[in-house]
């Protein structure tokens, strides 16, 4: 594909590795992304395997973002850090979890399509947080931009690699991450929405409560993906802005898929695309082909994926006719 | 010498993982009904479907009329006379009989016309007894006349030699004889039967010649006039099947479950339960006879509280049960086997430990703070799988991979273990091998001696009358008539599946759909 634009196609992907783990700095990038989409992708692995198609991490993010905002902007810069970012933390969940259990109810309840409902709430956010930053939230000396305010040094998370972005929410999603895994393997929760998953009248049949186990696992993966907007907004850019890259909201669906809806390997997954989304802009930077690459790779690397398993399926369904 | 219409010389057919046929030799007359007898899996849909031009053979030959042919297609078999009713039919449900048949003729491209179809299907309706009317919807045909109309169709297409696979399944013992009525009129006037069945007393009755297969082998062919029943049981399943069960004569205590004026919906939001009654006891088991349709899966599941009712009462152990929820109910002794093992008892994609903890993942030892002992769930799956002896690959094989007989001896265990005081049983052997038959059987006759109630429900009348103390029939939603296993005849108990009370009654309804 870059070979069309007439640029070497192994010098650019050279200069996307280069990118993504070339030096110490652009590696901390990379971790700067993956963090993200670790997050969000481990809360999606654990609806996924629900068989619930979440597709509104996009949105959550964005209400965690808003949610801890709000604190942030409103609280003295005399409090300590000590209280309001884990109110910051708190709220940014609050804030995801809710996005994520209106289309939980609606399913459930009325049976609305939650493919369709996560998407319309994905716009709801979306324009929520464009109101807001050329509304009230807005900066009145950023000339217009669609910027809050600075945070406060009480509301940003702590930088844990001096002189890079990498900040504590890398932590926390390491974290998540063995936690989602253990929730998932051991507990009588992930024991629940596993036989949900696989066999939704099974669960019936066994008395499984698919009402309940549903808007817990919904509301666990919309608090976590509510989690990851306030980490890029309280350790990556300390303000609240138009371009917080929700993207990650479905760049992780990808991450969750090829991880193969395994917590663990989510954790490698999102560092090889959280290079790719470092590396782009380096590629931009040294080959002049633009950063939209970026999303061409990744939605080969879904279609590729995607194909494989219609393959897979339809010789399935083929042998198995007469 | 006879005339051979078909010879099929050393089939091998093998798909992935199974030889389905290997070295099959198969002989059909003029003029003969012939069988082919053997279990499920034995390998007799797939030789037919050779024959039909469904598939194609890995090996061997195919002559008919002598002559060497390859068969490429169904049109290809058509062209040869040869016609083929299949397991699952294969009719438009929405269009009527004429518009049917006229499609099986469009697919081979014949001539058509109208009023001169429809005019000829009500002759060989007359013909052969069939009461069938050209313009009647498919949909609103029962089963056994949907087939009526698949035999016509396949009249029409100039079959000259029928293949009828497993046609018996899904009819009641009168409208059996029925269909057999036809099949010795279509030989009178020289066509040939291959009919398919493994129901040993419907192949006696019927055949000229029998063919044993039994897991893809040619066992042989006998004159059925020259052996008994129970010689070709053993054909069949290669030893010697028991065909009575012992049975302790029943002590009936007290009254577990009692169903009374119950109502409910199906999921098209049809009247499913008109107000049905039934009473079962402990220590013995009440066989629920009746063709399928006819609310028996309904009336499980609403036993079992996986449907709503709208009126009526269940009560068990003297507890109103009504529309309480499935874990209520489990929690008060109610252990269900569904219709359906893969798509709600068990979850195929889980292992068998986790299925195994189905129903107790929740309770001490297993269950511990939230947390899921898996050594213990471990230990338990092992207990289970050697007491009942389940063949599993590994204990955290996904159960899919387990042969149907397996699967169906792991829900059962899971099932009994938790020392259920009613235990509804739904088709529990359907689709099962001999052995694993006779095991289920065995296993619910130890349920009863134990002192639990068992209702079970099932297509097989054979199985009910095998082991049941008392045989209800439903019909339309409501329990016709309930008898004792002394007093039951099948005879009787058949006409009821049809809803009615009469031979008389019967014959004049077979043509009432006219
Ligand atoms: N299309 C197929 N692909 C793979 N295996 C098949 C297929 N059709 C049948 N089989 C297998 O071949 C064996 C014989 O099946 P079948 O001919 O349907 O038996 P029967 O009709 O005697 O019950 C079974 O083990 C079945 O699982
Ligand atoms: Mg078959």
């Amino acid at each position: 594909m870059i070979s069309f634009k007439g640029i070497n196609p192994l010098a650019a992907y050279k200069a996307l590795l280069i990118g993504a783990f070339g030096s110490t700095y652009t590696f901390s990038e990379t971790i700067v992304a993956a963090t993200p989409l670790i997050l969000i992708a481990t809360g999606l692995v654990l609806v996924f395997n629900m068989k619930f198609w979440n597709i509104g991490a996009y949105g959550q993010y964005i209400m965690g973002a808003i949610f801890s905002s709000y604190f942030a902007l409103n609280v003295s810069p005399s409090v300590s850090p000590w209280i309001l970012l884990p109110v910051m933390c708190v709220a940014s969940i609050i804030g995801g979890a809710i996005w994520a259990l209106i289309p939980a109810f609606m399913k459930l309840v009325w049976e609305v399509n939650e493919v369709i409902s996560t998407l319309l709430l994905n716009y709801i956010a979306l324009y929520i947080l464009k109101y807001l930053m050329y509304g009230p939230w807005r900066n009145p000396t950023s000339h217009g931009f669609p910027l809050s305010k600075m945070f406060a040094a009480n509301a940003q998370l702590p930088r844990i690699w001096p002189h890079t972005r990498v900040h504590l929410g890398i932590v926390f999603a390491i974290i998540i991450v063995f936690l989602m895994y253990f929730i998932i393997k051991k507990t009588r929760f992930g024991y629940e929405t596993r036989v949900i998953g696989e066999n939704s009248t099974a669960a019936r049949y066994a008395g499984i409560s698919i009402f309940r186990n549903t808007m817990l696992a919904m509301a666990i993966s919309g608090g976590i993906a509510g989690l990851a907007g306030m980490a890029q907004v309280s350790g990556v850019i300390h303000l609240l802005q138009l371009e917080i890259n929700p993207n990650y909201g479905y760049t992780a669906i990808i991450v969750a898929w090829l991880a193969s809806l395994n917590p663990i390997a989510v954790l490698l997954v999102s560092i090889l695309l959280g290079g790719i989304e470092a590396g782009g802009s380096q590629i931009q930077m040294m080959m002049h082909v633009p950063y939209g690459i970026v999303g061409v790779i990744e939605s080969s690397i879904l279609f590729a994926l995607l194909g494989g398993e219609i393959f897979k399926t339809f010789r399935v369904k083929f042998r198995r006719r007469g | 010498m006879d005339d051979i219409v078909v010879s099929l010389k050393n089939i091998t057919k093998r798909f992935p993982g199974i030889v389905a046929n290997d070295r099959v030799n198969f002989e059909l007359r003029r003029g003969e009904v012939h069988t082919l007898l053997g279990e499920n899996g034995a390998g007799k849909s797939t030789l037919m479907n050779i024959l039909d031009g469904i598939y194609q053979p890995d090996e061997g030959e195919i002559y008919i009329n002598g002559k060497l042919v390859e068969i490429k297609n169904p049109s290809d078999a058509m062209r040869l006379g040869i016609g083929m009713i299949h397991q699952h039919f294969m009719l438009v449900e929405t269009l009527t009989v004429l518009e049917n048949v006229i499609l099986g003729l469009a697919e081979q491209g014949l001539y058509i016309n109208k009023k001169e179809i429809s005019k000829r299907i009500e002759e060989v309706s007359d013909r052969y007894n069939l009461c069938i009317n050209p313009s009647t919807k498919i949909w609103q045909l029962s089963v056994g006349e949907q087939q009526r109309v698949e035999i016509i169709k396949t009249l029409f297409r100039g079959a000259q030699i029928l293949i009828l696979d497993e046609p018996t399944a899904v009819l009641t013992p009168q409208e059996v004889e029925v269909s057999f009525e036809i099949y010795k009129q279509m030989i009178e006037e020289g066509k040939s039967i291959i009919f398919i069945s493994h129901k040993l007393n419907e192949v006696m009755d019927i055949s000229d010649r029998i063919t044993v297969l039994r897991k893809g082998k040619y066992i042989g062919t006998v004159d059925t006039d020259k052996i008994t029943e129970k010689e070709l049981a053993t054909m069949m399943v290669g030893r010697e099947v028991l065909f009575r069960l012992e049975r302790k004569p029943h002590e009936r205590k007290d009254k577990v479950l009692q169903v009374s004026n119950l109502k409910a919906l199906d999921d098209k939001g049809l009247l499913a339960l008109n107000g049905l009654n039934l009473e079962v006891f402990s220590g013995e088991i009440y066989g629920l006879a009746g063709v399928a349709g006819n609310g028996q899966k309904i009336l499980s599941e609403a036993i079992a509280g996986l449907r709503k009712v709208i009126d009526g009462k269940i009560t068990i152990a003297g507890k109103d049960l009504t529309n309480a929820s499935a874990s209520e109910i489990f929690a008060h002794g109610v252990s269900y086997i569904p219709p359906d093992r893969l798509k709600m008892g068990l979850v195929p994609n889980l292992s068998s430990v986790d299925n195994a903890i189905l129903r107790r993942y929740y309770k001490p030892p297993i269950y511990n703070r939230h947390l899921i002992n898996y050594s213990e769930a471990e230990r338990y799956a092992k207990k289970l799988i050697e007491e009942y002896d389940i063949m599993v690959p590994r204990e955290d094989a996904p159960v899919k991979l387990l042969s149907g007989g397996n699967m169906q001896k792991l829900l059962l265990a899971r099932e009994i273990s938790e020392q259920p005081k009613l235990l509804i049983a739904v088709h529990p052997t359907r689709g099962l091998d001999v052995g694993a038959t006779e095991f289920v059987r065995r296993e619910l006759l130890k349920q009863r001696d134990n002192g639990v109630a068992v209702l079970l429900i099932s297509e097989d009348l054979d199985e009910i009358f095998m082991i049941s103390d008392r045989i209800g029939v439903i019909y339309e939603g409501q329990i016709l008539d309930t008898f004792d296993i002394k007093e039951a005849k099948i005879e009787k108990v058949g006409l009821l599946m049809a809803g009615m009370k009469s031979e008389r009654e019967f014959s004049e309804q077979v043509c009432s759909t006219v």
